[in-house]
């Protein structure tokens, strides 16, 4: 007996060490492509941001430390960034307020209104801010006035507004659920409107607002669009990166400032992260909803800055519209549908090459979103935890930051890479990792939502995993797959940041036809892009829509 | 069909979950495992259906060894205590998957599955989806799940503790019923006492990882192996003695024990000094507790430190009570040695 253990052990122990291994390997494969499109390109960021004619060294940072030019930009920065995502937050939780704990009317409405940039190009903000009060804008025409918007101001309101929809998505979210018993206790003790608010709900909302904040501030600190738009001469970080590669083509300054931008978003990401994992538990099972009382006053003052920043989104993006469709803005306002013709370089082609990148980028970011979340959480290994890291690493990284890695790492016909190099595959490719760690946690919470009884229950019923996956798991998930599936699409749509430095004279897409478009001055082109990428989007929102209706899925949200 | 656990040894960290179970459980036997929360009877449930392996011993089934056998190849059918029914399919088709992912006909699964649909009374209720059903319906149709592929043993993790107190009653009978016509070895954990009593051949009383004592209903009632057993399955006043005498009165007790019980309802009391020649102490009431056909009498004896609750059928509690002088008295043969 004791011979027959001693020779059943042995195997035993090796079985366990090599299916320690085979326990690892779908972490494994499913890490390879983030190691190859997220590490890979930030290592030669940053071997690129050392290299110098003299071989490795820190002369690139001294240089750039010495410049005075290169503090005033860094400056301008963090002038810009501060002032912007603190008015953004101010006006998000004051609509997010309005809209989730009001009885104002037409709440849903405002609500749409609120995302509404979303389904626009990243500069759209800027675009709709130089038609109303540019040079040859409309109000300084109309009025004859001489407001000169560009500069930091220009920037500012551009990224307040740019910024807005996420706050307001974020800070929505975290206003959506209220326990009423603690509101009830609250008034039970004496405490006013006002002192709830200040001890109750800002208590309650805080970890979305620290959300809401490191994510205003990395979007705006890396956001270049609006800045190149609407910044005339005022140059801040992200707007530099692109001077320095595209005007120069001075690859390692482009790095070095790259890297400097690198380092306050990975920290807001970092904080960001490390808050919003205590978002939970503030609701037990035991809570009851909050339900929004009627309160004249209240709703009264909510409903006019509702209606104020509607109307300053709506007109943004209103003149848009506007601009497509009249014969030459400002001078003949008359109705016209020649700029839908795009008799422009390229014509149409950037429109259908984004729809081909979206789509792809839809496509691949649910694979790979969902392979890393369901590995993570079924294959649980050290592999599965750097997995994981690597899966949110890049919320931190700008994606002009990225785009650049990618021209670095893969330019070259000795990386194997190179073959989908210039295609609109790699824009693709990019898209999906720039947006990577959103959709990950997306469908993260979702796998883990769904998981452990369900897997349980089908393997004592004899379900292989491969059974399980395909019967139970894939069923359950797919509401979640489609509103992955729909975020890379809508962000592939309108993103200029990781896609700049990628695009080819053959591989344009629609964003980027806007920034050029608007800078050479055809101001009405650019506008008729944007109109078109608006309404692909709508579209595409609409037809999920009513696809997950008929389906039986209503309550999915598909903004996020 | 006889299932047996050997030196069964779990640990989680440093806590000991299971230490060293040993169980043989019959063919056609309806096996209950009891016990307070964290005393490892659900952890071995799920040893036993292979959602967790044992560090130490083994799972045998007709003496072949399942330790090793992943659960899906076990053929064991499992009733989750959250029913764990797929909410993306039917009832009827929740019923066929076990049958489904053995990859039968399409026509043996949907028979299959209208037939036990129809054992627990479902029939109609057979294309809805389990959001559209009631606690007591899922659970139902999670038993008939459990049940479809034909298992070898039938293991359920507390199943009725998510209903209310009326659907329980007449689940725990349905069960009972089905499991005895299907003539399948069962396994129920449950930390309800009654449940155990009512339902299983035989109850295994688990305490911190460990058995406790295996026996009938009645054996775990009349022959507590331990206080733990004791106080766990009825009521027990449980009292110290030293050198066979209770407060100084001689019990038919052995010398060396030390701690004795007695049920509620096997104490004696008199109104007045009671029948002379008896072991009779004098009691003290403090306390009634009236429940209508019965009453709880708690009394104080000199020289106990507890006070004995005595059970007294409801009519009779009053001549007790107004009694100027009580007389309790412990009949030898009740007296159950506990230490």
């Amino acid at each position: 007996m004791t011979a027959l253990t001693a020779d059943r052990a042995a195997p035993a122990v090796r079985r366990s060490r090599r299916n320690r291994l085979a326990a690892m390997l779908p972490a494994v494969v499913v890490g390879l492509p983030l190691i190859l499109f997220v590490l890979f390109p930030l290592a030669h960021i940053l071997g690129r941001s050392f290299s110098t004619p003299d071989g490795f060294g820190l002369a690139n940072y001294a240089a750039m430390l010495g410049n005075e030019r290169f503090l005033r930009i860094t400056w301008n920065s963090f002038a810009v960034t501060l002032v912007s995502a603190a008015v953004a937050i101010v006006m998000a939780y004051a609509f997010a307020y309005a809209v989730q704990r009001s009885t104002m009317p037409l709440r849903n409405l405002f609500r749409m209104i609120a995302v509404l940039p979303l389904f626009a190009p990243s500069l759209v903000q800027a675009q709709g801010l130089v038609l109303l009060f540019g040079r040859n804008g409309l109000i300084n025409r109309s009025f004859g006035l001489g407001i000169d918007l560009y500069g930091y101001w220009g920037i500012v309101i551009a990224s307040v507004l740019y910024v807005f929809p996420y706050a307001f998505l974020i800070l929505s979210a975290a206003l959506a659920v209220a326990d009423a018993r603690i509101y009830e206790s609250a008034e039970m003790l004496g405490a006013s409107k006002w002192r709830a608010f200040r001890t109750v709900t800002l208590p309650a909302t805080r970890y979305g607002l620290a959300a809401a904040i490191f994510v205003c501030f990395t979007l705006v600190i890396t956001d270049f669009g609006n800045p190149m738009v609407i910044g005339g001469d005022y140059t801040v970080l992200a707007s530099e990166v692109y001077n320095q590669v595209i005007g120069q083509a001075n690859f390692e300054m482009g790095t070095v400032i790259g890297m400097v931008l690198l380092i306050p978003a990975a920290i807001a990401a970092m904080v960001e992260k490390r808050v919003s994992a205590k978002q939970y538990a503030l609701i037990s099972e035991h809570s009851r909803p909050l339900v929004p009382q009627k309160d004249r006053l209240r709703d009264l003052a909510l409903l006019a800055v509702a209606v104020l920043i509607s109307a300053a989104i709506l007109s943004i993006v209103l003149v848009v519209v506007f601009a497509s469709f009249v014969h030459l803005w400002p001078y003949r306002m008359t109705f016209s549908l020649r700029h839908y013709a795009f008799d422009v370089q390229n014509g149409i082609q950037p429109l259908w090459n984004s729809i081909y990148v979206s789509v792809m980028a839809a496509g691949i970011g649910v694979v790979a979103v969902t392979a890393a979340a369901y590995v993570i959480e079924k294959f649980p290994s050290p592999a599965a935890r750097g997995l994981y890291f690597l899966s949110i690493l890049p919320a931190a990284v700008p994606g002009m930051v990225l785009g650049l890695g990618y021209i670095l790492a893969f330019n070259s016909p000795s990386n194997p890479v190179y073959a989908i190099y210039g295609t609109l595959v790699i824009i693709a490719i990019a898209n999906v990792y720039y947006y990577h760690a959103h959709g990950f946690l997306i469908s993260g919470t979702s796998i883990k939502q769904i998981s452990g009884r369900f897997d349980e229950a089908s393997a004592t019923l004899g379900g292989s995993r491969r059974q399980t996956f395909a019967k139970v798991t894939l069923p359950l998930l797919f509401p979640t797959l489609v509103g992955i599936a729909v975020f890379f699409f809508m962000r592939s749509m309108v993103t200029l940041s990781a896609v700049i430095f990628l695009i080819t004279p053959n591989t344009q897409v629609a964003a980027v036809s806007v920034l050029y478009l608007q800078d050479r001055g055809a101001t009405n082109q650019a506008a008729a892009f944007s109109v078109c990428i608006i309404a692909t989007i709508m579209a595409v929102l609409l037809a999920v829509r009513l696809l997950l209706n008929a389906m039986g899925h209503r309550n999915v949200s598909l903004i996020r | 069909m006889t299932l047996a656990l050997s030196h069964v040894t779990k640990r989680f960290g440093n806590t000991v979950a299971l230490d060293d179970i040993s169980l043989t459980i019959e063919r056609g036997e309806f096996i209950c495992f009891l016990g307070p929360s964290g005393c490892g009877k659900t952890t071995l449930l799920r040893i036993i259906a292979g959602l967790e392996l044992a560090e130490e011993g083994t799972v045998t089934l007709e003496d072949r060894d399942l330790s090793e056998v992943p659960a899906r190849h076990r053929n064991f059918g499992v009733v989750f205590q959250s029913y764990s029914l797929f909410p993306n399919m039917t009832a009827a088709r929740n019923v066929g998957y076990g049958l489904e992912c053995r990859g039968r006909p399409r026509a043996e699964i949907e028979a299959r599955a209208a037939e036990m649909l129809r054992i627990v009374a479902l029939s109609d209720h057979a294309h809805k989806l389990p959001s559209q059903l009631s606690g007591g319906q899922q659970q139902r149709v999670a038993l008939a799940r459990a049940l479809a592929p034909d298992p070898e043993v039938l293991l359920l993790d507390e199943p009725l503790s998510a209903l209310d107190a009326k659907v329980r009653e007449s689940l725990r009978l349905e069960i009972r019923d089905l499991q005895r016509r299907l003539g399948i070895t069962t396994i129920m954990v449950t930390h309800d006492q009654e449940e155990a009593l009512t339902m299983a051949d035989r109850i295994v009383v688990m305490d911190t990882g460990r058995i406790a004592q295996i026996g009938t209903a009645r054996e775990l009632y009349d022959r507590p192996a331990s206080r733990f057993v004791a106080e766990f399955i009825g009521r027990m006043n449980v009292l110290p003695v030293a050198g066979g005498r209770l407060a100084g009165l001689p019990l038919a007790v052995p010398q060396g024990a030390t701690l004795i019980g007695i049920r509620p309802e096997d104490v004696r009391l008199h109104a007045g000094e009671g029948p002379p020649g008896r072991a009779i102490l004098p009691a003290r009431l403090t306390n009634t507790i009236y429940l209508g056909n019965l009453a709880h009498l708690v009394l104080s004896v000199e020289g106990i430190e507890h006070e004995i609750v005595a059970e007294v059928p409801g009519h009779a509690c009053k001549a007790i009570a107004d009694a100027p002088q009580i007389g309790l008295e412990l009949p030898a043969e009740t007296i159950k040695v506990l230490a």
